[in-house]
């Protein structure tokens, strides 16, 4: 067992994962969108016990977390939201699930400065919801009723992040001086450390905004406009 | 000449394309047809008209359309754009590609129709092509700093490595304010840049550029490992040890940055009590750490590897961790290991029962572990005794009758004593003791499937699959992309002969795979606004070698050697027409295709039912914006009906030889349909793969026989050219 960053090429297994476990499923361009807008919050569990059989061999995937940002977030705080998280039932009670979301949790502070992580749980997963709240202090917001396909109710719950924001300051504050004793001081503070000019080229801004009406006619299927089967759950 | 639009009518051309563009098909069509009563010859609505008309599902009459457009107007490059269109979206990109560039042609200025071009050219893997086109919108629009990444990754797609850096480097120069810290589109391009630099083979000069401009940058893990890795490559031991040592706090359970760390300590295999002091310091540093006490079982041998097995397999069954076996039957191939395990877990057996210590309330923890351990032991092929297998897994039943997972094993127990029905029948008992798992679920169909009971499996699975789904289970499955059962379903269709219904899925399977090529389409724009350069580099190169993956091989290989027997014996496998074949088997098989026909009218029904039931407003809307495409053939009959079944196998077989070359079981196929059709030198090519691969395999020296006696009967037939051809092959 081996637990890491998901590849593109895991893909095609995660997605196996989710199907053989899980009610809720996701073409494989989902995982791709996940996987190519926020490459940095995905991990994997996979099986590196397993002799190959084949040259072509894939390594089998047995838990995953496949998370994002919120990209439009209501309440404007930049955030991050677990989509789906499994680990196949041969291989708990090794902390799978667990280690997957402090790896996701980290990089989403680290890598998209989120203030908290979102996600939803079947209420009467009982399991998942003991390693949500006791484990990994997660606090239910509210119940969200028939958020499941099948009428089940779901759990809304949260967890602040700023203690990895706090880790992650001092941290650099142990860095800096550390540095500063190695340079003696004899070195300035470099410029782009202080320096917060604008954004160069169009971070986050829809280059197709500003097209003129006139032929827009080739414009292909935005990602966007991907179908999700339903928002994330366990 | 072409007609002219009044302002109203312009106007409403307008709302045309808008209505296009939101799917508003209906109003679209409309609008268009109210242009079209006044100016009957107005190519550009013609045109917008057909590909309206494209996307509702009208291929023919668009193509039809379009082309009238093009001949009233065959200056316009919207005619062209859309003709260019309705050819991408019915998958021919080289004509699409052709009428692209014909409307740039006319129309050089327009963005929109070069990004198609462009987009279409790295999709088809022309990079020559997609480096012209970015470098011309590059030109178009230098500010964008996405034109420049975009026009690096056409040059190092192509495997120009210098020019991608120089044109990174290039904007970056012309940059007067520095990026902000969390500028992300910033802090990828730098480390894409890195990558390059690396890619070049020059780490020195890598790690200099890591360390300078990308200290900040917000991928933190990226930074560390690609700096370690750095480090050690050029032998800066210290630092790289430190940077391992950095990765293994942040992330104890990846096992590579051990191995890693092992290496730049210089450890070799005989070190095994240095490496073991690294694996202890972390194991006590990280006391859930898995990875930091299992590894070392991997070096350590004799006395030293029975201590720390005893310690991990105890700790293991004390917390019954159901996966301990799968973690270590690696060690098997040593077989000092493979007696030592079983014989620890016995041992483990008789000091509980000494001890007599509190039985756990948990049986799947102490005892019932360790007596799972032993089931699935000797359950292992490589230490296979089926008796013992199963008196192991009574004794743990019995001391746990509700658990999942003994249960599970018991079934696969009477897998491999090839007792297959009774193993589907202990596995549907294990999913009875937890039905709200899907795991369970899935391993019970599995077997069902394995029983050839499909009706059976397919309703299992209905447990789970989306209840709304039009067409039922097996249309959820299939829209859900689950490669395992249609495979399994199509081989359990294959054994029972039903010959349309296992093509059919496996043609799904294909098809699937059309579906996850395609399925990076958009990313080539997205991306680039996402910035995330990296992650797309990689999706492309897995995009690449995409058929190689073992959902392909498998169902592949099955339907070319279903085409194989239907060419063999076309009387007897030919559902369709099975009068031929022997009397018990074809009325089995009529039996199997009347029950499908059956069960197929019936998903067909209910479908039909649930359709019904749905919200009309809902069903009207979700008709108009997804316009699925019937499937004319869903029981694969017309599939089965094949007068050509080695022409039709090609089509598994080319990307199955092309992306798997080194497995033996491809090239046996390739050869086995080559000879067929008299390809002799592709025939030759294969045998000669194959015992490249494996010379002492049984079927390669059958084929090599073959090979042999089909060439005295044919060789002098064959043209000069050929008869060379071969000698060299079969030299």
């Amino acid at each position: 067992m081996d637990i890491r960053l998901l590849r593109p090429s895991d893909i095609p297994l995660i997605q196996h994962a989710n199907l053989e476990n899980l009610p809720e499923n996701y073409f494989l361009k989902y995982y791709l969108y996940h996987a190519l807008s926020w490459p940095q919050l995905s991990f994997v569990a996979v099986d590196v016990s397993r002799p190959a059989k084949t040259p072509y061999d894939y390594p089998k995937i047995v838990g995953y977390v496949l998370a994002k940002m919120e990209e439009e977030p209501t309440d404007g705080v930049q955030h991050g939201h677990i989509t789906s998280l499994s680990v196949m039932r041969t291989h708990r009670r090794l902390g799978i699930a667990e280690k997957l979301m402090r790896q996701s949790q980290q990089a989403m502070v680290e890598a998209f400065n989120a203030r908290y992580v979102s996600l939803h749980v079947r209420v009467s997963n009982q399991a998942a919801i003991h390693l949500y709240r006791n484990t990994l202090k997660f606090e239910t917001e509210k119940t969200e009723p028939k958020y499941y396909a099948d009428g089940e109710d779901a759990f809304c719950m949260k967890l602040d992040l700023d203690f990895i924001k706090q880790q992650i300051l001092e941290a650099e504050k142990a860095e800096d001086e550390q540095d500063k004793k190695k340079n003696n001081g004899s070195e300035e503070k470099t410029k782009e450390d202080q320096d917060e000019g604008e954004p160069v080229g169009d971070v986050g801004r829809d280059p197709e905004q500003d097209k003129k009406i006139k032929v827009k006619v080739g414009r292909g299927l935005g990602v966007g406009e991907l179908v999700e089967r339903d928002e994330s759950k366990h | 000449m072409p007609q002219i639009l009044s302002t109203k009518e312009a106007n409403l051309f307008r709302q045309v394309i808008r209505d296009y563009e939101e799917k508003r098909y209906r109003a679209g069509l409309k609008a268009a047809e109210q242009i079209l009563k006044r100016n009957p010859k107005h190519g550009d609505t013609m045109s917008m008209k057909a590909l309206i008309m494209n996307a509702q599902g009208k291929t023919e009459e668009a193509f039809n359309l379009a082309k009238e457009a093009l001949k009233v107007d065959f200056k316009s490059h919207i005619c062209w754009h859309v003709y260019g269109i309705l050819y991408r979206t019915n998958k021919n990109f080289e004509e699409a590609i052709k009428a692209y560039k014909f409307a740039l042609k006319l129309e050089p200025e327009s963005q929109q129709i070069q990004r198609d071009l462009a987009i279409l050219q790295v999709q088809t893997r022309d990079y020559e092509g997609y480096v012209q086109s970015r470098f011309a919108m590059l030109k178009a629009r230098p500010q964008l700093r996405q034109n420049w990444t975009a026009l690096a990754i056409a040059h190092h797609l192509e495997g120009n490595l210098q020019e991608a850096e120089r044109i990174l480097t290039t904007y970056e120069k012309s940059v007067s304010v520095a990026p902000s810290k969390t500028d992300f589109e910033n802090s990828e391009a730098l480390l894409y840049k890195n990558s390059i630099i690396s890619e070049q083979g020059e780490t020195e000069r890598a790690l200099e550029h890591l360390e300078q401009e990308c200290k900040k940058c917000l991928d933190r893990l990226a930074v560390m490992e690609l700096r370690a890795r750095y480090l050690a490559e050029l032998g800066r031991k210290e630092e790289a040890e430190t940077a391992y040592r950095a990765l293994i706090d942040r992330n104890p359970d990846h096992t590579d940055y051990y191995k890693r760390l092992v290496d730049v300590l210089g450890l070799t295999a005989e070190d095994e009590a240095a490496q073991k002091a690294i694996f202890d310091e972390y194991s006590a540093k990280y006391p859930r750490s898995d990875a930091a006490r299992r590894l070392p079982l991997d070096f350590l041998t004799g006395d030293e590897f029975r201590t720390a097995a005893k310690a991990y397999l105890g700790l293991m069954f004390n917390k019954g961790v159901p996966s301990t076996f799968a973690n270590l039957k690696h060690l098997y191939s040593d077989s000092f290991k493979k007696d030592t395990l079983p014989s620890l877990a016995e041992e483990y057996l008789q000091e509980a029962e000494g001890s007599n210590a509190e039985a756990s309330s948990d049986s799947s923890k102490g005892v019932g572990a360790a007596l799972f351990f032993l089931a699935q032991h000797y359950n292992y092929h490589m230490s296979r005794d089926l008796t013992k297998a199963l008196e192991y897994v009574e004794k743990a039943i019995q001391l746990d009758p509700k658990s999942v997972d003994f249960q599970m094993t018991k079934a696969r127990i009477f897998k491999h004593q090839g007792d297959i029905a009774k193993a589907a029948e202990a596995m549907d008992q294990a999913r009875l003791l937890d039905t709200k798992d899907r795991y369970i679920n899935t391993k019970a169909a599995k077997y069902q499937l394995r029983n050839n009971e499909n009706e059976k499996a397919l309703n299992t699975l209905g447990l789970f699959t989306r209840a709304e789904t039009v067409g039922g289970p097996l249309a959820d499955l299939i829209d859900m992309q689950a490669m395992w059962f249609l495979t399994e379903d199509g081989e359990a269709w294959q054994r029972r002969g039903n010959v349309a219904l296992a093509l059919k899925r496996y043609h799904t399977v294909f098809n699937i795979f059309d579906i996850w090529q395609e399925d990076q389409f958009d990313f080539h724009s997205f991306s680039l606004r996402k910035g995330q350069i990296r992650a797309y580099v990689d999706m492309i190169r897995w995009e690449d070698k995409l058929r190689e993956h073992p959902f392909y091989f498998r169902a592949a290989l099955d339907a070319v050697k279903l085409y194989l027997s239907m060419y063999d014996k076309p009387e007897g496998v030919n559902g369709a027409n099975g009068n031929n074949a022997n009397g018990e088997d074809a009325a089995e098989k009529k039996k199997a295709a009347k029950k499908a026909k059956k069960e197929a009218q019936k998903a067909e029904k209910e479908a039909a039912e649930r359709a019904a039931k749905q919200n009309p407003n809902k069903a009207q809307k979700d008709k108009e914006e997804e316009v699925k495409k019937k499937d004319d053939d869903p029981n694969g009959v017309k599939l089965a009906e094949t007068k050509d079944p080695l022409g039709d196998a090609m089509k598994f077989l080319e990307p199955l030889l092309q992306f798997s070359p080194k497995n033996i079981e491809g090239q046996i196929a390739g050869f086995e349909v080559y000879i067929r059709r008299k390809k002799y030198v592709l025939a030759a090519k294969c045998l000669k793969a194959a015992q490249a691969l494996d010379e002492n395999h049984v079927k390669v020296q059958e084929l090599a026989a073959t090979m042999q006696k089909t060439m005295d009967g044919v060789l002098e037939s064959l043209a000069p050219k050929v008869q060379e051809a071969l000698k060299t092959e079969l030299a």
